[in-house]
């Protein structure tokens, strides 16, 4: 199964603009991207970004050991917006170099504690988090029936330029 | 870059890569989307999906690219006429060829970079731009008329981008509630509309064009829609004036991005 992610080149410009602004104590900023889902018959589904969700000033803790560290309210304001929405919920956070950019372990491992607790309230639907660098992009599925996270394999841009991140043959 | 591709190197060193990966849709294999599949294959789109229900008549063969007087006899469906015209211009490129109505194969255009519509009628249109929004895909759409003036006729057409996020067809004026409302009273009564090869050249060749300065730029002027109208009488090809009244304004047809995907997503579907 594959995984491929759309964003409008507008929104994901909203997103960028809104992560590259300073926080009064907390190194870098995360946000949520509400998403859709599509399913592309045969081979996987495309993840549809509709709306940035930032997380608030007040909802980070002081963390000096990560970049980032959410409060709980921040995961609860995000889990009410999955629930009264109807939507998938992917963090976003971004790296500041150029190139692929990846997961740290701490990435890795504050991810899989909190992505899954979207499923308490859309247990059918995918979640995730996806990782920016100044110019690509990067990020991981969770299926509610597939054992671990997914990379996601496909991402494109919409607008005019179109980007793709795609394997090139 | 391979040989075959080093004449338009200049849209960049990965252009034939880019076009390579890239996927397309093609709905309605007629005057139109036969000049479009031509045209992109020999640009080097990997990609294709092509949906058009119907077959060779004699009456096609006026502008029908591709199609020969035994595919008239036989009623040859066109999606194999257009994929055997691909494949004779790119043998390694990929076609997925469905002879149904687009309705009926909705699912084989979600995967799509860009759909292409060169269909008949406004509510073909309208619902497929509707469906490119749905999954965030740029719609491009081709037409032509011609109509009569006294003892004159007119030819004339338009090219136009939709692109998801930013102004639609209904925004453009060229989908209008009283075209709509007219096509359906008058279904089934339309006769055979006259279509002539060089206004659908022309057309056919404007967007690939303009879906070519979409994927690799050649150019800086970037913009996200284009509302291209074409005058067959006098020989241009303008911007229309409706996109320039209406450039600085959002589209108020699709709420923001609200509509997306499937309306009832189940995981065990995909």
């Amino acid at each position: 199964m594959r995984v491929a992610f759309k964003i409008t080149r507008c929104l994901l410009g909203s997103v960028l603009n809104d992560l590259r602004r300073s926080h009064p104590f907390a190194a870098e900023r995360v946000g949520f991207l509400s998403c859709k889902v599509g399913g592309v018959k045969p081979w996987g589904w495309v993840v549809l970004a509709q709306e940035f969700h930032p997380v608030a000033d007040d909802d980070y803790l002081k963390d000096h050991s990560v970049g980032a560290m959410m409060g709980p309210a921040a995961v609860r304001k995000a889990l009410q917006i999955a629930l009264s929405n109807e939507v998938c919920m992917f963090h976003v956070h971004m790296h500041g170099h150029c190139g692929q950019p990846w997961f740290s372990g701490v990435d890795l491992r504050e991810t899989a504690k909190f992505v899954p607790d979207f499923w308490h309230v859309r247990p059918q639907l995918v979640h995730g988090a996806v990782v920016l660098s100044l110019d690509s992009i990067a990020g991981l599925c969770w299926h509610p029936r597939a054992p671990a996270p997914v990379r996601i394999s496909e991402f494109s841009i919409v607008g005019a330029p179109m980007w793709f991140l795609r394997e090139l043959k | 870059m391979k040989e075959r591709y080093k004449r338009q190197s200049f849209l960049g060193p990965e252009s034939d890569k880019i076009f390579g990966s890239c996927i397309a849709g093609l709905v309605g294999l007629g005057g139109g989307g036969s000049h479009l599949a031509q045209q992109l294959a020999h640009l080097g789109l990997g990609n294709f999906r092509l949906l058009d229900p119907d077959v060779v008549e004699e009456s096609n063969l006026n502008r029908l690219v591709g199609a020969t007087p035994e595919d008239a006899a036989k009623n040859s469906l066109k999606c194999d006429v257009t994929k055997r015209l691909i494949n004779k211009i790119n043998p390694r490129t990929r076609v997925e060829a469905v002879a149904k109505k687009w309705q009926e194969s909705h699912q084989l255009l979600r995967g799509c970079d860009v759909i292409f519509g060169c269909v008949d009628t406004y509510r073909d249109r309208y619902e497929l731009e509707i469906t490119a929004r749905r999954y965030l895909i740029p719609y491009i759409d081709i037409g032509m008329d011609v109509h009569s003036i006294g003892d004159e006729f007119s030819v004339s057409g338009q090219v136009i981008l939709s692109m998801p996020g930013a102004l639609c067809m209904r925004c453009l004026g060229f989908l209008r509630d009283e075209l709509l409302a007219k096509e359906a009273e008058d279904y089934g009564a339309a006769g055979d509309r006259p279509q002539v090869i060089w206004a659908n050249g022309v057309l056919a060749s404007t967007a690939v064009g303009v879906f070519t300065q979409l994927l690799t730029p050649w150019h800086a002027g970037h913009s996200p829609t284009v509302y291209l109208e074409y005058d067959g009488n006098l020989g241009t090809v303008k911007s229309s004036s409706r996109l320039e009244h209406m450039k600085a304004k959002k589209c108020r047809h699709f709420s923001g991005l609200k509509d997306l995907g499937d309306p009832f997503w189940a995981p065990d579907e995909s």
